[in-house]
């Protein structure tokens, strides 16, 4: 409760935020708003999630799993949708002493300082774990959870290691190019997907520049899929199942693509994606999910459940967090082919 | 008129309708998979002899499943833009007046939108988008009012119900769940990305009916272009025809709409420049705005397609070409209208 | 063909029209004046069937207008507005065409038996020659003429026409009202013009009707309808009228 353990007299936390704005953050903060969910979820995992005073609409309304992370979230008021509009009003109302935003809309976040004379820092990982690990040591020394942050960060990079020691040397020409289908669009990939890079791929669209700063997605035009002849597809399948517009059996079935690898050979599997940036939780198990799914002969007794839950309980203390999702998502049938 | 001008124009005119065939033809060797001239010409000769399984080549797959339908497709609502505007350019008496002034684009865009969101892709979307372009046009109508026929007010109504339609697909964007979201805020952009063959069964032939009866009626429209009073006077039974070039032209602009999304100014920009060229008779406009809106939407999706590696947005390209060439229109006094 | 009016009441904004009976003789001309506002023109609009008339109140050739459809009513009445709508810069030949609608199917155009009409009127008014000239190039004369010359190609017997002479100068104005006088005599078509200038129309018709606020005051022959009383009724002035040279004058 209340504040880290800095003194009352501390000097602000200078930040320098993913648009590379420079924001000075005062040292003690209790009341926080985070317009981000991926921050949202990093703040809860570091254990500072009591000093969350405001919520956006996505997380409370339509992520399935963040009010088992965190339950008090079903209290806080809800103030912007879908992730624009923020309702100045409640936000000022509610008297922040930081404002965590997204850095897709660039023009926002110095908008939000201006009207709500708040500092504002702009942080997203935008698909590369550099960022994610930066993003999570900077949020810890804003909120005075530095070490927190520090143990979450090593256990990150140890999974990361130990698996790239079980990995071994892979040659580039080994390594499975990969298409990846995202945001419920056949023709929409991101530029940068560190998990299938971590995992031993290589994301087919590395090298695009993204349709905008401060996104990681990019469109190509179906010849370009072709020419690339991905040996794995991979469709984003962080959305309940009804909800998914872009499918394996689409992907299997769209005459267009007969004849790319990947089709032909039927390496056209899930993967959980972005769902408003990333759950640290989850993109670790999705890692590990990958490299199974590129070398199946590398780990033959993986247990998605069990990791899963294992990484939910690592980050967030929750139990079986994962088997929830999964009851959502339906994720135990995607290493089943 | 000297024998040998009017076989020249006959001449030029049937160059300018086989106009779009010839460019489909060439545009078939664009795009982002490199396919040897030689190949397209051998693929597209033995058609029927690759089958699935045969060559490692996907040139077949490219050409037929991804390359044709999309060019046909540009073809198609190419033609039925830039006919729909002239019809209405004729029937509201305004060379101003195109589906965008009128609410259609975003009549058909929000009914569209409705049905992809909340019904789900096994329903065609073309049917919601004809009727809510219907119902914008008849708002326009309706608040026109008496003065349907004053250019100010059919335009101001015009942009009044596309604001509204607008607002309500903005309704629509907010409610839907993030993942239809983003693939709506796509399509409205304008592409001719999502041509399959699946979705042309139904759209094509529309499209196709509809842009012969407008090309029927071209010369009613020219008695129709005088003013209800006149035409009444001189024997035309103007509320059923007026009605019917209106239910046509919203209907294959709808049903283009209902695919490509909103690409807006062609049906604005081909009349004119046809009318500039052979003059206001509709005998001649109509069939001549079909192909060279045909023509055009080939040549923008071509550049859409293969100007850069990702993919341009057609309804942004016809926006940088089509709104400059808007504000030098209503600075001119024009030859070919008041 | 004889157009006959019977009890025609009508009602048209603020305004009424009541015309109780009244007959224009077939092959001549009758000219309807009044002051403005006097109910001409509303009154040649539901001749022309551009208002609606109530039924049982026109009868053409001894058919009720309002009975027949469109392309029928066409045929028989052809109507001249005071001014052409000019949106589109149509070459004359292509508007005269226009004037064959009631012949041609909706989905039909015009054929060549239909440009020989046309180029035929066209003739007849005086501006062969002028087929391919577009239409704003025009002058305001020639404009009219090429109207009244659709209404020709259109083959009616009945031709309305709305202050055919307005904004025109002297020498149009007559060749405008010699050009009446002989698609009657020529012709045998039935002609109706409303007209603003008096000696006009004392000249040039065999009929004339006054009509003040929506009524129809008189109507017979100019000179045995004429008299100063009449006119000052009219008009609400006082006029004099003076004979002169064979032309009549009215003294303001």
């Amino acid at each position: 409760m209340g504040a880290g353990p800095s003194r009352p007299d501390s000097p602000p936390v200078a930040v320098t935020d993913s648009l590379g704005r420079h924001v000075q953050i005062p040292a003690r903060v209790g009341r926080v708003l985070s317009l981000e969910p991926e921050v949202t979820r990093i703040i809860v995992a570091l254990g500072a999630g009591d000093r969350l005073v405001g919520i956006d609409f996505f997380l409370r309304h339509q992520d399935r799993l963040f009010p088992m992370l965190f339950p008090a979230s079903r209290a806080l008021p809800v103030v912007s949708n879908q992730g624009q509009d923020l309702n100045f009003e409640l936000a000022i109302s509610l008297r922040p002493d930081v404002v965590f935003a997204s850095p897709s809309e660039p023009a926002a976040a110095d908008a939000i300082a201006r009207r709500l004379r708040t500092p504002v820092a702009a942080l997203a990982s935008v698909g590369r774990f550099r960022s994610l690990l930066e993003e999570m040591a900077t949020i810890g020394r804003v909120l005075g959870r530095q070490e927190r942050a520090a143990w979450l960060a090593a256990h990150f990079r140890d999974r990361l290691s130990g698996l790239a020691a079980a990995l071994g040397p892979v040659r580039d020409a080994d390594a499975p190019r990969v298409y990846l289908s995202f945001w419920g669009s056949l023709l929409r990939t991101p530029v940068a997907y560190e998990p299938v890079d971590a995992a031993r791929g290589t994301n087919c669209a590395a090298g695009l520049l993204p349709s905008y700063l401060g996104t990681a997605g990019a469109t190509v035009p179906i010849e370009t899929i072709i020419r690339w002849d991905p040996e794995v597809i991979l469709v984003q399948g962080n959305y309940p199942p009804g909800e998914r517009r872009v499918t394996v059996e689409s992907v299997l079935g769209d005459p267009r693509l007969a004849s790319v690898r990947a089709v032909r050979t039927g390496r056209v599997h899930y993967t959980f994606g972005f769902w408003y940036w990333w759950d640290p939780a989850l993109v670790l198990v999705e890692t590990l999910y990958l490299a199974r799914l590129f070398y199946p002969e590398r780990f033959p007794g993986f247990d998605l459940e069990a990791e899963g839950n294992a990484a939910y309980k690592e980050f967030y203390g929750v139990e079986g967090a994962f088997s929830a999702l999964d009851k959502v998502l339906g994720c135990h049938d995607w290493l089943r082919k | 008129m000297t024998g040998s001008a009017s076989k020249t124009r006959a001449w030029l005119t049937w160059a300018a309708l086989a106009l779009p065939v010839v460019l489909l033809v060439l545009s078939l060797n664009l795009g982002s998979y490199p396919i040897p001239l030689k190949a397209v010409w051998t693929t597209l000769t033995h058609a029927p002899a690759t089958g699935p399984g045969a060559a490692p080549t996907p040139y077949a797959d490219i050409l037929f499943r991804v390359r044709l339908p999309r060019l046909l497709l540009a073809l198609f609502a190419g033609a039925a833009l830039a006919v729909s505007g002239a019809s209405l350019q004729a029937l509201f008496q305004n060379p101003l007046v195109f589906e965008f002034s009128l609410g259609i684009s975003y009549g058909a865009a929000f009914g569209a939108a409705l049905s992809l969101v909340f019904l789900g892709r096994a329903f065609p979307p073309q049917l919601a988008a004809f009727a809510m372009a219907v119902l914008a046009v008849l708002l326009v109508v309706l608040i026109a009012g008496r003065s349907a026929s004053g250019i100010v007010p059919v335009l101001l109504s015009g942009i009044i119900v596309s604001a509204l339609f607008q607002a309500l697909l903005s309704l629509v964007e907010f409610v839907a769940n993030p993942y239809a979201l983003q693939a709506l805020i796509f399509w409205l952009m304008g592409s001719l990305s999502q041509a399959a063959w699946g979705d042309l069964a139904v759209t094509l032939p529309v499209i196709g009916l509809g842009v012969l009866i407008l090309i029927l009626l071209r010369w009613r429209m020219n008695v129709l272009s005088l003013g209800d009073d006149e035409a009444r006077a001189l024997g035309v039974n103007v509320r059923r025809e007026k009605a019917l070039v209106i239910a046509v032209a919203t209907l294959v602009t709808a049903a283009a709409t209902s695919v490509t999304g909103v690409i807006n100014w062609v049906g604005l920009i081909v009349p004119h420049l046809v009318r500039m060229a052979v003059g206001a008779d509709n005998r001649k406009v109509l069939p001549l705005s079909a192909a060279f809106g045909a023509s055009l939407l080939i040549v923008a999706d071509d550049i859409a397609r293969s100007a850069a590696s990702f993919e341009i947005p057609i309804g942004i390209l016809t926006s940088v070409v089509g709104i400059p060439f808007f504000i030098v229109l209503l600075k001119r006094s024009g030859r070919v209208w008041r | 063909m004889k157009v006959r009016v019977e009890k025609l009441a009508f009602a048209y904004e603020d305004f009424r029209l009541e015309v109780g009976e009244l007959i224009f003789p077939d092959a001549r001309v009758t000219s309807v004046v009044g002051p403005n506002g006097a109910g001409k023109s509303t009154f040649l609009k539901c001749l022309a069937s551009v208002l609606p008339a109530p039924p049982r109140t026109i009868f053409v050739d001894g058919r009720d207008l309002a009975a027949l459809r469109g392309r029928e009513r066409a045929r028989l009445v052809a109507y001249v507005p005071q001014e052409a709508s000019f949106t589109f810069n149509y070459a004359v030949l292509d508007f005269i065409l226009t004037g064959r609608a009631a012949f041609l199917p909706t989905f039909g155009a015009p054929t060549s038996l239909d440009v020989a009409l046309a180029e035929e009127a066209l003739c007849y008014v005086g501006l062969d020659g002028q087929l391919r000239r577009s239409f704003f190039e025009l002058s305001s004369g020639e404009r009219r003429l090429v109207l009244i010359a659709r209404a020709l190609a259109q083959g009616s017997d009945v031709l309305l026409l709305d202050e055919p002479t307005s904004f025109l100068d002297p020498r149009h104005e007559v060749e405008t009202m010699a050009l009446c006088r002989r698609l009657a005599d020529e012709k045998g078509k039935t002609i109706i013009v409303t007209l603003h200038n008096l000696e006009m129309a004392v000249r040039y018709s065999d009929g004339m009707v006054f009509m003040k606020n929506g009524r129809v005051v008189a109507s017979g022959p100019p000179r045995q309808t004429l008299s100063e009383p009449l006119l000052r009724s009219v008009y609400d002035m006082e006029m004099r009228i003076v004979e002169c040279a064979g032309w009549v004058f009215f003294a303001k």
